[in-house]
Order: structure tokens, then C-alpha cells, then sequence
């Protein structure tokens, strides 16, 4: 039986909300953030990964290498002051992989079509990822501080602390960032390989381990100018002597020019998906 | 009054691939339209592209007034979406749901929340609004996902496959609820692998294959051009060449599954007893023998040589 002929008809101007709205950034980019937190709610088990990596690092490294300390002009004699903000940072650059992994989940499922199907503005669908990165990033660090202070790190004072959390919050801004490029470029959970690798190189071919002074040949070469080394030496500040502005800069410097970088990474990433 | 949905030579490439191939339509205001198409024949890429989520390579189309490439965000403020496979967040409640499609459309909190209050009461999921989705049967997924599409009081429905995989009763509420829809001004397009359901609800259909519509028009008009009803008959596999030779005699043969023979019956039922006078007379032994009056089936055959996947003869 076919379906008869139709006979009401209405303007299609009038029927719909839409040309009313207009659809803002904060609020979607927010919306999406709320859900990143409902999903971590209904699913603790996977933050265990963001928490258990940078807290295994971390007694790792402090065991590991404790001798390091005895280095001649080694900044600190207590090896918890070196690697507890490094462990902070790590554990900020791994939120942003859970960032990309849940973007490309979306992407995989369909469920991302229902965000690029709202007349909301596109920077929102970055902003949104992008800032459950840093919400992502304070569950490690809520975590990994207070465990380095309480096995022998020093406080490093309310300032050090909130240069700490600044720098923290930056690192998974672009790890985020860097995720979604990757991400929106591939459409696919096995891009999270090449995520990953990019996040541990950069982080391993800086001065996470040791000072730049022990380094040699191309090592030593590649740290000089990976921004990250500038973002830890900002960030280790509190824990290895007073706040300078001449440590400050340079990981601002780094912060600004690759969060730029890194987010025309992503947006032209977007941009390629939606062709 | 400019169409709903018009496309004028609109092509859609994958590298060397041409997915669609310069397709013109238009669909009238109020109008289901019913987009039929076996797997791969360009349905959903159609659809991606007149709902803005994917660029034509050439041509141009507009929905709801408005141009789908130049002013995307203008048609996404007037359609509502329910894509195949209903992707909803399994973690999250309906209610979840139905308020962050409110926030993705500009709703405020109030509007939104009563809103989908409504919605969720419409389509039958009141009592299951608090669930989390993971919880929720195949019918009601579809259900919550046909009421987050209408969050926004579309002026446009896309429907893609909305009852692909949906037991035969969820399928019939689904319907119903497209047809309520439809009465109330809204124009739905629909595609489907299912004939009945396009023939059900579509006041007219197109016929994808290999990127070009086929065939179109309202399902009567369809049926009617394919002309004389479907004679269907198996035999066993010694005697195929034979009965194949007397049938040829009533009508020309149509595509049929392997061991089954079909014609267009000329004239119609009425030379029913003929076929079988002949047929014994050449001592052909008929396991099974049907007419049928022309289908959408019958339609799309004709019109492409095969039947559609998935369909029963």
C-alpha cells in the first residue's frame, strides 16, 4: 500500500528553531566536557592507565636513578625535587591521548556526526576535547603530587606549585592538540600508535631524565631545542630553588609557539575530516 | 515555494571512485520521500551530503532553502538527522542525551529539558530516560535517537535506515511515528533497504544504483510502469532448459534467484492456465509456482537487473 498524497504543507522557515539561535562556543565546548566527566564516572577503570603510568614513572625513575644526584652541579641533592614535576608533566601529556582515543571512538562509532551535525560553532568541537584534556590532566596530578610530596619531594612553594599546574595543564592542552591532528587526519583508534609515539619521543628526547649538561651528541642536540625541555625547567622551578622570571619566559615562549603550532595542526586536520 | 530538498548534478568522489554520479532531485514540502538502494549504490553518501557532513565533489544541492556546501551551518539549524546504526553514547542516559543535543542546537536549559521531556513521552521512553543507553533494546536506541533529531523542530527529517535490524513490531512504531511526523508538516527523507517500507510510507520514490537514480516516482506509478505481474515457478534442475523455453513463449524472462525461473506474464493472470496447459504438455514438473502482482522489487529489478539485497522474492 503506498502512502497517500501529502496535502499540508508548511513553510520551512517557520517550522524550524534554528534561525533564531545562535549557537555559542562556551556552552558546547562545556556540554562536552561535562560528558568526557560522565563517561569517567560510569568507567572509573579508565583513568587507572593516566594515573598508574606517571606514579609507576615516577618510583621508577626516582629509583632508578638516584645516583644521578651525585653529578657534579646536579640542581638538587633529592631526586624527588627532579622527577615528581616531570612525572606531573607526563602525566598531563598521557590525558591527552585519552582525548584522542575518545575522539576517535566517537569517529568510529558515529557518534562524532551528531557534533559536526549542530550549527555550533566548529571551534567548539576542539575546545570541548581540548579542555576535557586539562580535566583530564588534574586527576594525575591531583595524584602524583601529593605522593612525591609525602616520599620526600619539597614543597615547592605556592607559586612553584601554580607554575607546576600551569605548565601541567599547557602540556595536555598540547598533547590534546596533537592527538586531535593526528586523530581527525586518520579517523581511526589505530591512529592512537602514532599519538602515542610523538607524545613519549617528546618527552624522552628532552630534559626529562637528566640535566642538559650530562647529554651527548644528537641527544644532547634534540633536547636543546625540544620545547619541552623549556616547559620543564619552568615547571621544576619551585622544586629546585626560587621562581625566575629567566626560566619563566622560555617555557612561555614555548608554551605560546607550540600551542599555536599544535592547534593549526588540528584545526586543518578538522578542516581535512570535513571534506 | 523553493523544494525542501533539491540537487542538481550533485557528484561525490573517494579517489578514483564515484560514489554518486551527478544526481538531480527534488522533494516537495510535506513529501516522504523514499531512497531505496541495495548496499553500496550511494544512499548514504547522498545523504552525508545533503546533511552537510560530506562536500560534493561537483554539482550542487540545497536543503531547507539553503546551499549544503556554502551555507552548512544555515541547513544544519533546520534538519534533524538520524543516522544508520543510531551511534548514541552508551555510557550516558537518554536524558543525558536529549540535553547535549539541546546544548549542540542553542537550546536553553528550560526549553531543552521540557523539550525533551516531550520528546522522550512521544516515542514511549518516559520510564527509561534515567537508564543509561547500553541498557536500552535496538528499537528504543532508534526511538531516542529519532527524538534527539527532532529536539530542535526540524523543518527537514533524514532518516537512514531507521528500522535496519528492528524486530517487526519496534519496525511498525517506527513507521508510525514517521507517518505522525509527516502529518504535521514535517518532510522526511527516508532511505531504506526495504521495499515494504518504502512502499509503506514513501509518497514517492527514487532508485539509487551505482551512483545514479534509476528510477522515480510515487510507488503506484512505479509498480504500474513495470507492467505485467512476476510468474515465478522452480522445477527441478533436468528439467530448467525446457520449462525455461516454454515460459519464454509467455512473456520475457526476468531476473530470478539461482534455480528459479521468473517472466513478466503478458496478459496478465489470465493466461495462468495456459502456462500450466503448456507446461505439462512438455512434462515439466512444477515444484512451486507463484504471481505476483509487480512489487517495488519487481521495479527495482527491471530497473537494474538484479534484486535487492537482503529481499525475499
Amino acid at each position: 500500500m503506498s502512502a497517500s498524497t501529502p496535502t499540508r504543507t508548511t513553510n520551512v522557515q517557520q517550522t524550524a528553531l534554528g534561525p533564531e539561535l545562535h549557537v555559542r562556543v562556551g556552552p558546547v565546548a562545556r556540554a562536552l566536557v561535562r560528558r568526557s566527566l560522565v563517561a569517567i564516572t560510569r568507567v572509573p577503570s579508565a583513568l587507572v592507565p593516566i594515573l598508574l603510568m606517571p606514579v609507576f614513572f615516577m618510583i621508577a625513575f626516582t629509583g632508578s636513578y638516584s645516583a644521578i644526584t651525585n653529578i657534579p652541579g646536579f640542581p638538587t641533592d633529592n631526586i624527588f625535587n627532579w622527577f615528581v614535576p616531570y612525572a606531573c608533566v607526563q602525566g598531563a601529556a598521557f590525558a591527552g591521548i585519552g582525548t584522542g582515543f575518545s575522539t576517535a571512538r566517537d569517529i568510529e562509532t558515529g557518534f562524532y556526526d551528531r557534533l559536526l551535525l549542530a550549527p555550533s560553532s566548529r571551534a567548539s568541537l576542539i575546545l570541548g576535547p581540548v579542555g576535557t584534556s586539562i580535566v583530564r590532566s588534574s586527576f594525575p596530578f591531583l595524584t602524583v603530587l601529593p605522593l612525591g610530596l609525602l616520599l620526600g619531594a619539597d614543597f615547592p612553594g605556592v607559586l612553584g606549585l601554580l607554575i607546576l599546574a600551569f605548565t601541567s595543564a599547557t602540556v595536555s592542552i598540547m598533547s590534546g592538540l596533537w592527538a586531535l591532528g593526528v586523530v581527525f587526519r586518520m579517523q581511526t583508534q589505530r591512529s592512537l600508535g602514532l599519538v602515542q609515539v610523538g607524545i613519549f619521543a617528546t618527552l624522552f628526547l628532552s630534559i626529562g631524565q637528566v640535566p642538559l649538561a650530562v647529554m651527548r651528541g644528537w641527544l644532547h642536540g634534540a633536547a636543546r631545542v625540544n620545547p619541552t625541555t623549556n616547559l620543564l625547567r619552568m615547571a621544576r622551578q619551585g622544586f629546585l630553588g626560587g621562581v625566575t622570571w629567566e626560566l619563566t619566559w622560555p617555557g612561555l615562549v614555548a608554551a605560546i609557539l607550540v600551542v599555536s603550532g599544535l592547534g593549526l595542526f588540528a584545526v586543518s586536520g578538522f578542516r581535512k575530516m570535513e571534506k | 515555494m523553493e523544494s525542501p530538498i533539491e540537487a542538481n548534478g550533485l557528484r561525490r568522489s573517494f579517489g578514483d571512485i564515484e560514489a554518486v554520479c551527478g544526481v538531480d532531485l527534488s522533494v516537495s514540502q510535506g513529501e516522504i520521500y523514499g531512497f531505496l538502494g541495495p548496499n553500496g549504490a550511494g544512499k548514504s553518501t547522498m545523504v552525508r551530503m545533503l546533511t552537510t557532513l560530506l562536500k560534493p565533489s561537483a554539482g550542487r544541492a540545497r536543503v531547507a532553502g539553503f546551499d549544503v556546501a556554502t551555507e552548512a551551518d544555515e541547513v544544519r539549524r533546520r534538519i534533524g538527522v538520524a543516522l544508520q546504526d543510531a551511534a548514541i553514547d552508551p555510557l550516558m542516559t537518554g536524558n543525558e542525551l536529549l540535553h547535549l543535543q539541546a546544548t549542540l542546537h542553542g537550546l536553553g536549559r528550560k526549553e531543552g529539558k521540557e523539550r525533551g521531556r516531550e520528546l522522550l513521552d512521544r516515542v514511549g521512553l518516559t520510564d527509561a530516560g534515567d537508564r543509561r543507553v547500553q541498557t536500552y533494546s535496538g528499537g528504543m536506541r532508534r526511538r531516542l535517537d529519532l527524538a534527539m533529531s527532532l529536539l530542535h523542530q526540524p523543518a527537514v527529517l533524514f532518516l537512514d535506515e531507521p528500522t535496519t535490524g528492528l524486530d517487526p513490531s519496534s519496525r511498525l512504531n517506527l513507521w508510525e511515528e514517521v507517518r505522525r511526523l509527516n502529518t504535521e508538516g514535517t518532510t522526511v527523507f527516508l532511505t531504506t533497504q526495504y521495499l515494504e517500507e518504502a512502499d509503506e510510507l514513501a509518497h514517492r520514490v527514487g532508485i539509487i544504483d551505482g551512483g545514479l537514480i534509476v528510477r522515480e516516482g510515487t510507488p503506484a506509478e512505479l509498480k504500474a510502469a513495470v507492467g505485467s505481474p512476476t510468474l515465478r515457478i522452480d522445477v527441478s534442475p533436468d528439467q530448467f532448459g525446457t520449462a525455461n523455453e516454454v515460459l519464454g513463449r509467455f512473456g520475457e524472462q526476468r531476473p530470478a534467484r539461482e534455480g528459479r525461473l521468473a517472466i513478466g506474464l503478458d496478459k496478465g493472470a489470465s493466461r495462468l492456465t495456459d502456462v500450466v496447459r503448456a507446461l505439462d504438455e512438455a512434462n515439466v514438473s512444477v515444484l512451486h509456482m507463484e504471481l505476483d502482482a509487480p512489487s517495488l522489487d519487481d521495479v527495482f529489478a527491471e530497473a537494474t537487473g538484479r534484486r535487492l539485497e537482503g529481499q525475499a522474492e
